[in-house]
């Protein structure tokens, strides 16, 4: 008997540009059943369900809701089809209470604001299960109480398939059992589910089937029951392949940049980085793997100078690096390369050339109030060449590049500069064979050179042949550091996933420590002191 | 106090009123189009077009009521040209609204000019408007000494303005509609991903603030001493009730009073002099003031406001989170 | 059959000029259904105003005189303010640090005058205007980066006290004020022109050229180089494409923004001393509306220094050329030029839109 799914795409495919987040898609979402989607950074999980939401028309491809075909055009038509969104980022009203964020969605809320509004949110909010204060402004709420209001408001406008994005992320432990409490009952009582998760355990618990994308194409979807999380994790970055990236092997100098129980905080003021240990040598490559949002992005601003930490040592060469301007640490040698999220972000200014990018950190060097163009046009066409950047010239608008190429050109700016220690976080990505393996001999030579490199990176392929360590995150905590030629990509999903904890696996003391450690004992005990002071209540 | 002090503060108090209900208007107007997340900075324009249009058509009908009408109307037309190029073609803002004060101001010389030679209306040929604009003097409340005649003696488009006002705060604070509207000045993408149309509301609501906006502008024309004569414009009213919208805290309620304290000050220019003959031991240094800088006053007061505010960055603001930026949904 | 808008990723210059050429058409076309309405002739409207009345015109040269004593305030204003925009900081006290820049030339002209050579009073005209309407305009960079004060209001509201200020200042008879002409019993502003005055070149014929015009072309170079070449001119760049970036890149965006303004600030002054100079009396119109005019110029131009001259050219003689024209179609105002200008960017912002944003039609179903 063919099975009437409650949603089903099939061969969506969503481009934007030039880059293709999602290729051919299918996905069925059986009636009354919890699915979990499964994917790593990237593979444009996100931008699929955003198509199921109403927020992005798809390209090419077909969507039905209850067997029959429909066009989503504007979040209104998701409302109305009974398809409801907890997105990543909130969707909240700040300077409104809670109740008047569910109300104002409303369908048949009448003229006047009547005051018992209030009431009538607290009874459904209770009886779903759920403890909100109605009239809590939501400025005034903590995270996870944002997230639950996200959740009630959905539920209240009656959406039959309900999807959640990242949902566990910011909920504590007792949260995220009540969370699975009300999917349970929801259920039960006839929803469909579909829940975006990068943990392995909670796609375990909670859901019945497991759809899995990898790099925006669809993979496959399995029972629950029938897998686990080994399997998922090999479906999810796909099978070991060889690649033939170089490793030299080159003395390695003393600890140049150290981290010693770094503690930071993200933008939402919960902790991104959470009393993490590292170093990285001259001539050495240390990868950092982690999923989207274990804490790279606040680590590499912290150390870059633009973003402040709650508490620990940074020390480069025996100098502490901490508070320091971004141009003081760029003077020190410690250059950064980084590509957020939003592609063009911080690092380049889009409507200037990229002659003008070039000049960007040096620019006051040249003698005179003129700018020197015509060493940064040199060095622009020395970066073109050597890393192959597809442009018209020169001078392109660096808007006007590519995204692979952008972020040649960010890399190739920094390495001008004959840094002592790299930072560079993604900087392959978008880019073709033949470019990522120009970037890689451009770091191998650097490594060479005797520079130390923090490689943040998502292809554990790539960074199990090219670092020499790898650092694994998981929210925020060193899962471990391991030797890349001793470890195994599963070993590394699982620990990205929180499934496995190595800290103390390689050496006699924990990992992240160095023996020829540049941190004296003083600054240490200093260290000590102000956190036995924090503790205190 | 003497009958003659008594008489003077009376018709002090009075033309308060009466020189800056356009202030009132024009301020619950921006109100409304910034809680949409739109600064117009048009509002200048938009009066003079409310005031030319409504004056000549409101004269040749003879009826105040098709005036107001008809200057709500053209202030609303405004109000589409600016919605239709910052929402739908997402022109910038500043830009938008600086280029409507001109053609606005444009529009009312042209117009005025163009007409004088030809068939200008004065306004005392027509009774009904000339009495439409006379005083109607509440019962009861108006024989309260001194500030009875002046509060509650007023022509009808005085209590029109304060009905509006009150209006305004009801609809934005006290019901469904409002609520909507409010969310789409503070996110949009919010009450997108509700199913509030942002664009139909910003729509919407740019057009009855700008039409709110115009009626002030009919009311300038119809005050200006009775003959309304369109070779002078009063400046600066449009740009006062942009300051204004700021010191009222976006509350159409509190704009009232902030109506009150600037036209204070600005009512001292006109009056100053009389007040300072009916008090020469107290007040008599007010006619030494040089009547610029009555004139320059509210512009003091508004710059010294401005900077207090973002000195303080009070929380409560009532100032819309995404105010002076266009929405677009796919934004990447 | 629905419509969607996606945004574009390019666009090449030569559609973007045709749609803005469209643009400025369509608002003359436009123009010409209005003057249809009141019964003139568009073709000779139009004919005269953009001519200035100086085909077939015996004193053809005094009129080309007059049109630049329009073009040059307006240009340099438009520059300056181009300075401020392209660091998106909205200077709209143009009007009121020109105000403010008139008086300081005058009181110079007045004051020291008599007594210093010409050439040296005329250097201190400049650069007292200068440093009055830099400062007029600094002043709200300093709180807008202090106390993050809207710009945009607080240079309106000292906009209007400035005007206040001169209105004050040609009102008020009274001994200390040195500004009114003492023969008179009406206040009414005094006449420096026979002190002190900008030399004018003679050219060919009986036009001569005023020295002013060839400082503001040459002012306009050096702005331009300024704005390309040097680190100065590097920084406003990235300043206002990423405060971000320019703020990574070590760039201290606080003191960059307050030069910056205090510069366009001083060119503003430095128009008035020019116009002052050459006018020889002062004026509560003084500015001419330029502080409006040169908004819309420097947008239309996008901050394009070379673009600002060109544009300033044909907006000056629009707005000159319908002044000459109201002379002969007496019931069309000078302000129809105000009209026209509103019109022809209220078209290019709408032009502007296609050329960032595309509109695609999607049938229903999502299947292309």
């Amino acid at each position: 008997m063919p099975e009437q799914y409650a949603i089903e795409m099939r061969g969506v495919t969503k481009t934007f540009g030039s880059v293709v987040a999602n290729k051919d898609v299918d996905l069925t979402l059986r009636q009354g059943e919890i699915l979990a989607l499964l994917g790593e950074n990237g593979s444009g999980k996100t931008t699929l369900m955003n198509m199921l939401s109403g927020i992005y028309k798809p390209d090419k491809g077909e969507i039905r809701v209850d067997g029959k075909t429909v066009s989503i055009d504007s979040p209104e038509d998701a409302k109305r089809l009974g398809i409801g969104m907890v997105h990543q980022h909130f969707k909240l009203v700040d300077v409104f209470s809670a109740a008047d964020n569910i109300w104002m969605g409303r369908e048949k809320a009448g003229l006047t604001l009547k005051g018992d509004r209030y009431a009538q949110i607290g009874e459904m909010v209770k009886k779903f299960g759920f403890d909100i204060d109605p009239k809590k402004k939501v400025r005034n709420m903590a995270v996870s109480e944002k997230q639950t209001l996200e959740i009630i408001k959905v539920l209240y406008y009656g959406a039959k398939v309900i999807i959640l994005d990242e949902p566990t992320a910011v909920l504590t432990v007792q949260e995220i059992e009540k969370l699975f409490e009300v999917l349970r009952r929801m259920r039960e009582n006839g929803h469909s589910i579909i829940i975006i998760t990068h943990k392995l355990n909670e796609v375990m618990e909670i859901s019945d089937r497991v759809a899995i994308l990898r790099k925006g194409e669809y993979i496959t979807t399995v029972n629950t029951a029938d897998t686990n999380e080994q399997e998922l994790t090999e479906w999810m970055v796909g099978r070991k392949v060889d690649l033939n990236i170089d490793r030299p092997v080159v003395e390695k100098t003393r600890p140049l940049l150290e981290i010693r129980d770094l503690t930071i905080k993200n933008d939402e003021g919960a902790v991104a980085i959470d009393h993490v240990n590292f170093y990285i040598r001259g001539g050495e490559i240390l990868g950092v793997a982690g999923i989207a949002g274990c804490g790279q992005k606040e680590l590499c601003e912290a150390i870059a100078g633009l973003r402040p930490i709650q508490s620990g040592l940074m020390i480069h060469k025996g100098d502490n690096i901490v508070g320091l301007s971004p141009k003081a640490i760029l003077e020190k040698g410690i250059s950064m390369s980084f590509i957020p999220e939003d592609r063009l972000g911080m690092g380049l200014a889009p409507s200037l050339s990229i002659t003008d990018n070039m000049i960007l950190k040096n620019y006051s060097e040249a003698r005179g109030p003129f700018v020197d163009r015509k060493g940064g046009r040199e060095d622009a066409q020395r970066v073109i060449e050597e890393l192959e950047v597809v442009t018209p010239s020169t001078e392109t608008p660096v808007r006007r590049l590519s995204g692979g190429n952008v972020q040649k050109v960010l890399l190739g700016r920094e390495i001008k500069a004959g840094p002592n220690v790299i930072v560079t976080a993604y900087p392959v990505r978008g880019l073709d064979i033949n470019s990522s393996y120009a970037i890689y001999n451009i770091l191998n030579q650097q490594k060479e050179a005797g520079v130390g490199i923090l490689f943040v990176g998502e292809d554990l392929d790539v960074m199990l042949a090219l670092c020499d360590k790898i650092m694994v995150l998981c929210h925020g905590k060193v899962m471990g550091v391991v030797h890349a030629h001793k470890t195994s990509k599963e070993e590394l999903g699982l620990m990205m996933t929180g499934a496995l904890d190595l800290t103390n696996k390689y050496e006699d003391k924990p990992a992240g420590y160095a023996k020829d450690t540049n941190i004296t004992d003083e600054e240490l005990r200093e260290l000590e002191q102000r956190e036995g002071e924090e503790e205190q209540p | 106090m003497e009958m003659n002090q008594l008489g003077v503060v009376t018709t002090f108090v009075h033309n308060i009123v009466v020189y800056n209900i356009p202030l009132l208007y024009g301020t619950v107007g921006e109100i409304v189009v910034e809680k949409s997340g739109s600064l117009n900075l048009g509002v200048e324009g938009i009066m003079a077009v409310g005031a030319i249009f409504g004056y000549i058509i409101g004269c040749y009908a003879n009826s105040m009521a098709v005036g107001i009408l008809t200057a709500f109307l053209f202030g609303a037309l405004c109000g589409l040209l600016f919605a239709a190029l910052t929402v739908s073609l997402q022109a910038n803002q500043n830009i938008t609204g600086l280029t409507l004060t001109t053609f606005g101001l444009g529009v009312y010389f042209f117009v005025g000019n163009g007409l004088k030679s030809v068939a200008w209306p004065a306004m005392n040929d027509y009774a009904n408007i000339k009495n439409g604009f006379a005083d109607l003097a509440i019962p009861g409340l108006s024989q309260i000494p001194v500030i009875g005649r002046g509060l509650f003696s007023h022509n009808v488009m005085v209590y029109l303005a304060v009905a509006v006002a009150l209006a305004m705060w009801w609809y934005l604070n006290r019901t469904t509609p409002g609520l909507r509207l409010r969310a789409v000045g503070e996110n949009p993408g919010a009450a997108d991903s509700v199913g509030i149309n942002v664009k139909r509301y910003k729509y919407v609501h740019t057009m009855l603030g700008c039409g709110i906006m115009g009626i002030g502008g009919y009311y300038m024309a119809l005050n200006m001493s009775g003959s309304f004569n369109s070779t002078c414009w009063i400046n600066g009213y449009g740009w006062i009730a942009v300051a204004l919208v700021i010191f009222a805290n976006w509350n159409p309620a509190l704009a009232i009073l902030g109506t009150f304290v600037f036209g204070f000050f600005n009512t001292l220019r006109v009056s100053g002099s009389s007040l300072a003959a009916a008090f020469p031991g107290t007040l008599g240094w007010l006619a030494a003031i040089p009547t610029q800088v009555y004139q320059a006053l509210p512009f003091v007061i508004t710059a010294v406001v401005l900077v207090v505010t973002s000195v303080r960055k009070r929380e409560g603001s009532g100032l819309p989170a995404a105010l002076g930026l266009n929405y677009f949904r796919e934004e990447r | 059959m629905r419509f969607h808008v996606v945004k574009r990723d390019n666009c090449p210059l030569w559609k973007k000029l045709c749609l803005y050429v469209l643009a400025v058409a369509a608002a003359l076309g436009l123009g010409a259904l209005v003057l249809l309405a009141m019964g003139v002739d568009p073709a000779a409207y139009y004919y005269r105003m953009f001519t200035m009345g100086m085909v077939g015109n015996k004193i053809a040269y005094k009129t080309f005189e007059n049109y630049l004593k329009v073009f040059v305030p307006l240009a340099l204003t438009s520059v300056a303010l181009s300075l401020a925009f392209k660091m998106r900081f909205w200077n709209i006290g143009g009007e009121g640090q020109f105000i403010l820049g008139a008086v300081a030339a005058a009181t110079v002209a007045f004051k020291l005058g008599p007594s210093l050579p010409g050439a040296v009073t005329l250097v201190l005209m400049c650069l007292a205007a200068m440093l009055c309407a830099g400062l007029y305009g600094a002043f709200v960079a300093v709180l807008k980066v202090k106390f993050g004060t809207n710009e945009t209001l607080m240079t309106l509201m000292l906009n209007y006290i400035a005007l206040y200020f001169i209105t004050f200042l040609g009102e008020t008879k009274a001994d200390w004020n040195f500004y009114l002409d003492p023969k008179s019993a009406r206040p009414i502003f005094a006449s420096f022109a026979d002190i002190v005055s900008f030399p004018k070149i003679p050219l060919v014929g009986k036009f001569s050229l005023n020295v002013c015009v060839i400082f503001t072309l040459v002012i306009g170079v050096l702005v331009f180089i300024y704005l390309k070449y040097t680190k100065h001119g590097y920084e406003i760049a990235v300043v206002g494409d990423s405060a971000g970036t320019a703020h990574y890149a070590g760039m201290r965006v606080n003191t960059i923004v307050l030069r910056t303004v205090f510069l366009s600030a001083c060119l503003i002054g430095l128009a008035a001393a020019f116009k002052v100079g050459t006018a020889g009396i002062l004026s509560t119109a003084i500015t001419d509306d330029v502080g409006w005019t040169g908004i819309i110029v420097a947008w239309l131009s996008q901050m394009n220094t070379a673009v600002i001259f060109l544009v300033s050219a044909l907006i000056s003689m629009l707005r000159y050329g319908s002044t000459i024209a109201a002379a002969t179609f007496s019931q069309v105002d000078s302000s129809f030029a105000n009209m026209l200008q509103g019109a022809i960017l209220f078209l290019v912002l709408a032009a502007d839109f296609y050329t960032r944003f595309r509109v695609v039609s999607v049938q229903k179903g999502g299947k292309n």
